[in-house]
């Protein structure tokens, strides 16, 4: 049943060896050695301050949405940083490669360029799936997290520990992939992987090992929080909130996670079936004995698609909430929004084919996807246009985040204009594989980083209490959007010149000077990032100055912006009665923006717990095993998981309740350090929620007495 | 939406929610559950798209299709094996309406059973099969026929250890929210295999029979 | 927060059982299922009808299942199952039908089906 591995195996160790490990490698080794020497200074630091304990209270165990979605962000960051080092070396590759002229850096064992090809397929590889699964959708997840209970005037998820068991699991994700640098190779079949490839007489090495349990341990880690997600929006909106009410960020958040329940199944079936094809030896993909090939691209295209929507649309939820803040006006067209949202992620759904147009299924099929391809314009014009009026004749501040949000629609113009000509099945046959597709999706994902960058600027202020520089935060725009233009603009046109995606040597000198310029372009990406850091550091060493208020930017309009800056950990002191559409701006309309509750009632609130974080470790390590088959590791391990599962069903949380009498003290003391015009009370704690551990206890008889819902 | 012309009573507003009881947990819960299962249940519908594909004259190499091995009768026992252990389930269900605690556990012992009497069944027609040399490796019809039919057994297995969990539970900490909230869901899950059941049973075994 | 305990067993998720319900449904399905598997051993029918009868076997049993066993109705504590339910059944046909349609199509251009292929019959 289990297939012959080529190489050494002990039962012990699986395929794990000492050779396995790339020390001679003159790029990874001295990695190595950076990335040791800094986390042990991180450690040293973190013991040196006597953090552990604190990190261990506040954050490891956490089942807080909002500090869970500040480590999704923290981790979609680390993660971005991570794909774009990647993203520098292929460019310089390609740039160092290019022409028949180069004999590579042969110290570096390369015979083009600097980077073998085997290692470079692992880069390119490693990029895409990183900005796709570990940088776009942790960050977008993040926001969602934190913005969307808030939204709609919840005290928290709906499930908050599988909300911690989510991220957990991403993050025993980023970790795989993270370790698959130093121990052994990552997969060199693209981020999407090529069948068959990556079937074992081909690919016999632990690359596509680590490609596979990384992808399902994120998948399963997004499975769960778009479950919590739908359940939260559906069964917690407060009082009022009617579906009509709801903010178009969190519309946008309920159709992206409805397309995440239902497309991420497909991705656990698809690469699933890789590993019994690796693993059991069956041949769903092999070439020979009645398996299919084209299958596996069309079962990952089956998610791949409705992935794109699912990373897209939160974005487009983003701009829609940054526009009508910063033009001072309502949200043009609301209803036309909403239903332009569930009209793309309807659409999504019959779309998938276009990515392989050139299998050669025939005229019938591929005129359908063509057509729904098309039809995705539609809806995404309505919003173009929505977003357009919404400043037509507004009062439009050209802070930092609405410089992100315009940049955004500029991208999404060039990339869905482009992504029209791609919706030909005659274009299409053209510049399949070509870097003209590439540079049509990258406009798309900058687009979405470009909300995100806008959406971290405009939410800041209610997470942390203070407002992020200005300044800095449009010279890093600018900085971005040149080095977007250097790099893609160029890309366009080689797509056109007939370079094919993923070349370790591009042997047309003609493209030469293409490639100098993307270089150029990547340079001043690496100034836009140490002008992320700038803007980060001057924002927190003066962010005195920056304190704000509830409603932080004074024009606001959506729920989030009721309660306190930072967030208190119980979000809201009393449930807010909603009564308009955009919430804040009615109060603010009518006067009633200052008016705090006279009364308050006691708050039923979830303990904090490691269970979600040892489970993410268990994966973590379930993964590995597998990766390496160590048998008797994998069975220890999802022994282990199953175990911390039933143990933590038979505990339980009970909770804790916090009285009326002690919300209203907090209260008080938070309306006492809130500066009524930006004054200068530095925030204590300066994250979000404040001390927890206060106030979690091992639940008494009289509180169990005080919970549940009492009104079916 | 209102404007800035009308006129808002301070008074009158309400501002703030009085009577807001918190949401149904049980509910909540069960409604997460059942997106779950609907996930769960788009895994079988790209499985069944698999097999699609995977089911043509060619996709069985040299080896036999499911015409020469599949036993109709044998697999309908199975069917009524499953079929049944859902029918105890839902009596266990309608004694928890009572309150009927050793109901419950019956229902709970009897559903476990029957659940195990499928699953046997089920191992030993793959012993069967794998006796004669009829296994996932011969070729991508079969791969795609195994694979259907063992990720429904390993559901089932797993609904086996949950309902033994449940039994410890509800002796141990009698009718909490909690338990009542899994009992319910549990009762989705396993309802959810026997409709999934059906699918496999039609389409997989009778169709691959009569074609 | 003045109300005192409530039991959870008075929720309306477990007032809904109903054990005739549970039977009707177990009849149904299982009859079904019969009916199904003797008509395919028996070859009653030519392959095409035989074919449509069984999926119509499925199907009955399928909503029998869906309607009396997971009380997928329009109640309204089931009303939100239900748009979730009504909201993926597209899905799994999209899934399904246009994979299996676009593979057809491509064994059509690709896949010569040789009569006497091993495996054909």
């Amino acid at each position: 049943m289990l297939v012959h591995v080529p190489g050494p195996w002990s039962p012990l160790l699986g395929r794990l060896a000492l050779s396995e490990i790339p020390y001679k490698n003159l790029i990874l080794a001295p990695l190595f050695v950076l990335i040791v020497l800094v986390g042990l200074a991180l450690v040293g630091w973190i013991t040196k301050r006597g953090l552990w304990g604190y990190l261990w209270r506040e954050w490891f165990t956490t089942v807080d949405h909002k500090k869970l979605g500040i480590m999704y962000i923290f981790l979609g960051l680390v993660m971005l940083f991570r794909g774009f080092i990647d993203g520098l070396m292929i460019r310089t590759q390609q740039m160092l490669a290019v022409g028949p002229g180069d004999n590579g850096i042969k110290a570096m064992g390369a015979i083009h360029g600097y980077l073998t090809p085997f290692h470079f397929g692992q880069i390119y590889s490693a990029h895409g799936l990183i900005m796709i699964l570990l940088a776009a959708t942790p960050l977008l997840v993040g926001l969602m997290n934190i913005i969307v209970p808030l939204q709609i005037g919840a005290r928290d998820m709906a499930f908050p520990y599988l909300n911690a068991l989510g991220f957990w699991i991403t993050a025993a994700g980023a970790a795989l992939i993270m370790i698959s640098l130093f121990v052994g190779d990552f997969s060199h079949n693209g981020w999407f992987g090529y069948a068959p490839i990556f079937e074992m007489s081909y690919s016999p090495g632990v690359g596509v090992d680590y490609w596979i349990w990384t992808l399902e341990l994120i998948a399963l880690g997004t499975t769960l929080g778009s479950i919590n997600f739908l359940a939260t929006v559906v069964k917690m909106r407060a009082p009022g909130m009617t579906w009509g009410r709801l903010p178009v960020f969190t519309w946008s958040a309920v159709s992206a996670n409805i397309i995440a329940l239902t497309s991420f199944p497909c991705l656990q079936v698809a690469l699933a079936l890789v590993g019994a094809d690796r693993y059991l030896g069956t041949h769903f993909f092999t070439a020979g004995f009645g398996g299919n090939l084209m299958l596996y691209t069309n079962l990952f295209w089956l998610w791949g698609h409705p992935e794109v929507y699912f990373v897209i649309l939160p974005a487009f939820g983003m701009l829609g909430e940054i526009i009508p803040t910063f033009s001072e006006k309502p949200l043009f067209g609301y209803v036309a929004m909403v239903l332009a949202t569930f009209a793309i992620a309807g659409v999504s759904w019959i779309v998938w084919l276009h990515h392989f147009f050139t299998m050669g299924m025939g005229p019938y099929v591929s005129t359908e996807f063509s057509v729904a391809t098309m039809l995705v314009g539609i809806p995404t014009g309505v919003k173009v246009f929505n977003w357009a009026f919404t400043m037509y004749r507004g009062r439009i501040s050209y802070t930092a985040a609405m410089h992100w949000a315009l940049g955004a629609l500029f991208l999404l113009l060039i990339g869905g204009l482009t992504g029209m000509m791609l919706s030909i099945p005659a274009i299409n046959y053209m510049v399949h594989n070509s870097v003209f597709v590439v540079a049509h999706f990258h406009m798309m994902l900058l687009c979405i980083v470009y909300a995100v960058f806008g959406a971290v600027i405009y939410w800041w202020p209610k997470v942390f209490g203070f407002r992020l520089n200005e300044a800095w935060g449009k010279i890093m725009f600018w900085l971005f959007s040149a080095g977007t233009a250097l790099v893609f603009i160029p890309m366009f046109m080689l797509g056109f010149m007939g370079e094919t995606r993923r070349l370790d040597w591009p042997f047309d000198p003609h493209w030469a000077g293409l490639f100098d310029v993307q270089e150029f372009g990547i340079a001043i990406y690496v100034l836009s990032v140490v002008s992320f850091v700038v803007l980060l550091f001057v924002s927190i060493r003066d962010r005195a100055k920056e304190r704000v208020g509830a409603d932080a930017w004074g024009t606001s309009r959506s729920l989030e912006w009721l309660t306190d800056s930072p967030v208190p950990f119980y979000n809201f002191a009393m449930v807010p009665e909603i009564n308009a559409r955009d919430e804040v701006a009615w109060r603010r309309e009518h006067g009633f923006l200052d008016i705090r509750p006279d009364h308050y009632k006691a708050i039923h609130m979830p303990n904090n717990t490691p269970v979600a974080l040892y489970i993410g470790a268990t994966l973590f390590l379930l993964g590995f095993a597998l990766t390496w088959r160590i048998w008797w590791l994998s069975g220890i391990a999802l022994l282990a998981t199953v175990a911390l599962m039933i143990w933590r069903s038979a505990k339980g949380d009970p909770g804790y309740v916090i009285s009326a009498e002690e919300i209203a003290r907090l209260d008080r003391e938070a309306r006492q350090k809130m500066p009524v015009d930006g004054g200068d009370t530095v925030p204590v704690g300066g994250f979000a929620g404040g001390q927890i551990m206060a106030y979690s206890r091992e639940v008494s008889d009289q509180d169990r007495s005080h919970r549940g819902p009492k009104s079916w | 939406m209102s404007s800035s012309e009308t006129v808002v009573d301070p008074d009158k507003v309400r501002l703030w929610s009085e009577d807001y009881e918190g949401h149904d947990v049980i509910s909540t819960r069960t409604f997460g559950f059942w997106m779950y299962v609907l996930s769960d249940a788009m895994l079988f519908a790209t499985l069944f798209a698999a097999y699609g594909v995977l089911s043509y004259p060619h996709s069985y190499y040299t080896g036999p299709t499911p015409a020469q091995f599949v036993a109709p009768w044998y697999t309908f026992v199975q069917t009524m094996a499953l079929f049944l252990s859902v029918l105890v389930y839902g009596w266990a269900m309608a004694s928890l309406k009572d309150g009927n605690k050793s109901g419950v556990i019956n229902g709970l012992l009897g559903a476990l059973v029957l659940g195990i009497l499928f699953l046997a069944l089920d191992i030993h027609d793959v012993m069967r099969l794998v006796a004669a040399g009829i296994t996932p490796e011969v070729s991508g019809g079969l791969s795609a026929f195994y694979c259907l039919t063992q990720v429904h057994a390993a559901h089932i297995f797993a609904g086996l250890i949950w309902i033994i969990v449940m039994l410890w539970q509800v002796a141990r900490k009698g009718f909490t929210e909690d338990v009542v909230g899994r009992l319910i869901s549990l009762r989705m899950f396993w309802q959810f295999q026997a409709v999934m059941w059906v699918f496999i049973y039609v389409f997989v075994y009778l169709w691959g029979y009569m074609s | 927060m003045s109300h005192g305990h409530v039991n959870p067993i008075d929720h309306p998720e477990v007032q809904m059982a109903s054990r005739r319900g549970y039977m009707t449904g177990f009849i149904l399905a299982s009859v079904l299922m019969a009916l199904a598997t003797f008509l395919v051993s028996s070859h009653a029918l030519p392959p095409f009808a035989l074919l449509l009868a069984i999926m119509a076997c499925a199907g009955f049993a399928v909503i029998a299942q869906v309607y009396f066993l997971l009380h997928i109705d329009i109640s309204e504590h089931n009303i939100w199952n239900t748009v979730a339910l009504v909201a993926f059944i597209p899905l799994f046909v999209i899934t399904i039908g246009l994979t299996w349609w676009m593979f057809s199509q491509l064994y059509l251009r690709t896949m010569p089906m040789i009569p006497g292929m091993p495996g054909m019959h």
